[in-house]
């Protein structure tokens, strides 16, 4: 029943020449949420606008839902739910009014319009603001309507574009699970696109991550978390601290350190990475703090930020910028202190330094 | 970027609106410089039109400029604290006032200049000289500055900005000088060239308040419309044209300076 | 001076015209002006609208009303066949043009903000030209488009040997009023297309709105504050416009030129003074009653007598 959405060679270059995204292929199962993440103007909201009917593909591109070319057919035909980051609501009609808008426009008869309408606001719990006006909505209550309005249609696709940026975070966590669950619920396959790994992560079946109008990796959360293909995906979600290093004939040296027990599988080659140098990108667990006995580095406390459950220091010395190291929440440690620490291998991302494959 | 009958048709209607407004100018601005009208541009070209009017109306002409200096410097001295006054202090009061000191904008031209004529129409030496006029074109053009300068003002977050310098422990009127005055200077400037050009063009009112020794250009204009031959008339229109147009274009460039500013703001959020 | 420098401080008690200051303006606050400046900043304005306005208008007030018909005359408008017949035509002529001027700018304002072409820019500048142009000038611009050596009627010569001159009528007079109107209502449009959120549209064609649906439940209720109060801008203008109807010198009795003639030519001031203030209450109160139906601020926008 879900619909399934291919992308085929589509690009798109605008009208001044610039390109807004470089040939790709996409293919979207039924039922699946992907979600499309990157920093601005990597192209991802471009390539949900292409499936929408709001761009169309550079000549060549095909899209398909369920097999039904839809490359030239314009928006108001191709029967896509569709959610803006400023929710886009009919400021001169009233909330049921706003849902019931595109039952109307389909002709759907003034009693079954109701009832939907109905059957709408109380799945999003908002029946009791049926007949508010726009503009006495909060932002939370506003991405609710929309919500409700672009699924009465009862879509082929669900299109979401940065649904939850405009609102505060207590309540974006709170939306975002509740996306999560109506996503569930209704089985309909969704694109969702956003710059907040998180939300990413939280939500989609599959990730792919843009970078520059280019993918640079398709994975589920997992995959991108735990094996980014490359260092932007690495840096981008969340993978920021950087060393540089050597392999030597299967061996990582950092420095005078060895490290044996080291995952150099470089995906866009294809090949372990055997010689050469490298650049390992690692979260706050790739460092722990430890005794002077079992260091492998001491660096220099240049901040410390409590963050509860553990206490995060930023050090310097250790790799060419400062690197976070997580460390007891209960440890005590100055601004200015020495931390010695030892290297987690197995929690380092390895790459060919740049150099080395540009 | 499909284009179609749609596109066409509005395309179509709006060239024509264009002409609408675009070729009546045209004709005048060629009309004053033709030899006779009625033989058509055959004629030749002359520019023996443009300085009769200059020998008939110079009076009036450079009477018009300096009325209009002299309501900008008025309207600026007035009008810019008034407006920081108005969106500073919004209060139901203020609001009625404001609404007062718009009303000469709403109400005719004619009802005012009655009722300056009645009131001060008796003071012999204010009613025949130049202020009587001016009087009238500073209650016309006053509320255009103070809008044109509250607008700006009350985009760009006058509290904050005050109460910054105030914490760097600028007093009053360095504040007002130096913070407030500068950052309205777009609204300032928008209001300054909308003073000028109004004053300049104003008849309604002027054409009651004027004496035969204070005659502005706009009713010079009437009186050759109504007394001298089309090719004055003409003449006097293309020197009326040649003097409002670079304030228009001014006006113009301001308004899409604007325009950009705001857009280049956009897309710096847009590429962060 | 020294009580003034008191309410800086906030102390000590002012004297009793000052002591009026804080009701006005409100207690002192850090940061802005303490309510001494702020009277001050206001002066100047203060007195140019009291002296020259206030006063003025409520001294003709009460001229009329000591006149020989006391209040009645103010009733004149209506009861007098001349004035009546006048105030009509006005009314209808005012109307007609603002309807006019927003549907032919409506369009046009709509396609410049929505298209990009080369050539825009200019058309945008041509069309808003007239904009501070006087009413006399615009009645020369007709004269110039339908009078005896106007375009209109040497094009028609040359077609059929038969010169159209409407310059001189009431269609001449409508076509002045139009002229000097759409640049009004096109940079009104313009400005309020170009706050309409392309996304209200994009999501009303995601559920399935064919154009005419998208212009009927979007574009037209966005655009409707705009249209209203240009409209409102161009109708009180047309009411009140005078140097048009003077250059075309027409025998149109439209109130502002019966204003004007009763004044000059039969003295008769009262009278005169009468219908220029129920012309200025009318004009007002359209502009009041759009104001609030379409919110503070709406009638800003570029008046200016013609």
């Amino acid at each position: 029943m879900s619909t399934q959405i291919r992308l085929r060679n589509c690009a798109k270059t605008f009208a001044d020449g610039t390109r807004a995204l470089a040939p790709f292929d996409l293919t979207i199962e039924g039922g699946e949420t992907i979600v499309l993440l990157g920093p601005s103007g990597c192209g991802k909201t471009t390539i949900l606008r292409m499936i929408a009917g709001l761009e169309f593909s550079d000549a060549g591109g095909v899209i398909s839902f369920d097999g039904d070319d839809v490359t030239r057919q314009s928006i108001e035909k191709r029967r896509v739910g569709m959610v803006f980051q400023s929710y886009a609501l009919f400021p001169n009609m009233t909330v049921a009014e706003n849902v019931a808008y595109g039952l109307k426009v389909h002709g759907v008869p003034g009693k079954e319009r109701d009832a939907r309408v109905d059957a709408m606001l109380e799945m999003m719990h908002i029946d009791m603001l049926a007949d508010r006006r726009i503009d006495q909505l909060s932002g939370g209550q506003r991405q609710r309507v929309a919500l409700a309005r672009a699924i009465a249609v009862q879509p082929r696709v669900l299109l979401l574009d940065e649904p939850l940026t405009a609102l505060d975070a207590k309540l974006r966590v709170r939306l975002r699970t509740e996306i999560n669950a109506l996503l569930r619920k209704l089985g309909i396959t969704a694109v969702y696109v956003t710059h907040d790994q998180e939300e990413a992560m939280a939500l989609g079946d599959r990730i792919v991550v843009m970078q520059k109008g280019e993918i640079a990796q398709i994975g589920t959360p997992r995959e991108i978390y735990r094996k980014p293909q490359n260092p932007f995906v690495a840096d981008f979600v969340g993978a920021a601290n950087r060393m540089t290093g050597q392999m030597r004939d299967g061996r990582l040296h950092i420095g005078a350190h060895v490290f044996d027990a080291v995952d150099a599988f470089d995906p866009r080659h294809g090949a372990i990475i055997d010689q050469g140098a490298v650049e390992l990108y690692f979260r706050a667990d790739g460092l722990s703090p430890c005794d002077l006995d079992e260091a492998h580095f001491t660096g220099r406390v240049e901040a410390v930020s409590y963050l509860g459950e553990r206490l995060r220091l930023t050090v310097s010395g250790i790799g060419p910028q400062a690197v976070t190291i997580d460390t007891h929440a209960d440890d005590v440690i100055e601004t200015g202190a020495d931390v010695h620490c030892r290297v987690n291998a197995d929690r380092l991302t390895v790459f060919p330094a740049v150099a080395a494959h540009s | 970027m499909r284009r179609d009958w749609k596109f066409y048709s509005q395309l179509g209607l709006t060239i024509v609106l264009c002409l609408f407004i675009v070729v009546p100018v045209v004709m005048s601005a060629l009309a004053g410089v033709t030899v006779n009208v009625f033989k058509g541009l055959s004629s030749g070209l002359t520019l023996r039109w443009v300085f009769e009017v200059w020998d008939l109306y110079a009076q009036s002409i450079l009477l018009s400029l300096g009325i209009a200096m002299a309501c900008l410097v008025v309207t600026l001295l007035a009008g810019v604290p008034l407006a920081y006054v108005l969106v500073r202090r919004p209060s139901r009061m203020m609001r009625l006032f404001e609404e007062l000191l718009t009303l000469p904008v709403a109400i005719p031209g004619l009802a005012l200049a009655l009722a300056l004529l009645i009131t001060y129409g008796g003071v012999s030496g204010y009613r025949s000289s130049w202020l009587f006029i001016l009087t009238g074109h500073v209650l016309f053009t006053l509320p255009f500055m103070v809008r044109s300068v509250a607008a700006v003002m009350a985009a760009m977050d006058m509290k904050m900005l005050e109460e910054g310098a105030a914490s760097l422990g600028a007093g009053f009127w360095r504040r007002f000088f130096g913070v407030i005055v500068p950052n309205a200077k777009p609204g300032i400037l928008a209001g300054a060239l909308m003073v000028v050009t109004l004053s300049i063009g104003e008849f309604n009112l002027t054409w009651m308040l004027h004496t035969p020794l204070t005659k502005t250009l706009p009713v010079g204009l009437a009186d050759a419309y109504a007394s001298m031959r089309l090719e004055i008339g003409s003449a006097y229109t293309l020197i009326f044209f040649v003097l409002i147009m670079p304030l228009l274009i001014a006006m113009q460039a301001l308004a899409d300076r604007g325009k950009r500013a705001s857009r280049r703001i956009d897309t710096a959020e847009d590429t962060l | 001076m020294s009580s003034v420098e008191h309410i800086k401080e906030g102390r000590s008690r002012p004297s009793f015209p000052l002591s009026l200051l804080p009701l006005v303006f409100g207690r002192a606050t850090p940061g802005a002006g303490s309510p001494a400046i702020l009277a001050l900043l206001m002066l100047p304005g203060l007195i140019i609208v009291a002296a020259f306005f206030a006063i003025p208008m409520a001294l003709v007030a009460m001229r009329v009303a000591d006149g020989p018909d006391g209040l009645a005359t103010y009733f004149v408008i209506l009861t007098n066949e001349r004035y009546l017949a006048s105030l009509i035509q006005t009314l209808v002529m005012s109307g007609g043009v603002t309807v006019t001027a927003l549907i032919l700018c409506g369009i046009c304002g709509l396609f410049l903000v929505r298209n990009r072409f080369a050539g825009r820019n200019v058309i945008t500048a041509l069309l808003t030209l007239p904009l501070s142009f006087p009413g006399t000038v615009v009645g020369f611009m007709v004269i110039m488009l339908a009078g005896r050596q106007g375009v209109i009627g040497s094009v028609t010569d040359a077609l059929w040997g038969e010169k159209i001159v409407f310059a001189y009528e009431i269609t001449g007079l409508f076509v002045g009023y139009l002229y000097f109107s759409i640049p009004r209502v096109i940079l009104a449009v313009m400005a309020s297309a170009e706050k309409l959120d392309p996304q209200l549209e994009e999501a009303a064609r995601s559920l399935g709105a064919p154009t005419w649906r998208v212009v009927k439940d979007v574009i037209l209720p966005g655009l409707m504050p705009g249209l209203v109060s240009s409209g409102a801008i161009c109708f009180a203008t047309a009411m009140g416009a005078f140097g048009t109807a003077f250059t075309l010198a027409t025998d149109i009795d439209v109130l502002p030129m019966v204003i004007y003639t009763e004044f000059t030519r039969n003295a008769n001031i009262a009278v005169a003074a009468a219908l220029s203030i129920a012309l200025g209450a009318m004009t007002w109160a359209v502009l009041a009653a759009v104001r609030v139906f379409v919110g503070n601020g709406a009638t800003s926008g570029t008046g200016g007598g013609a």
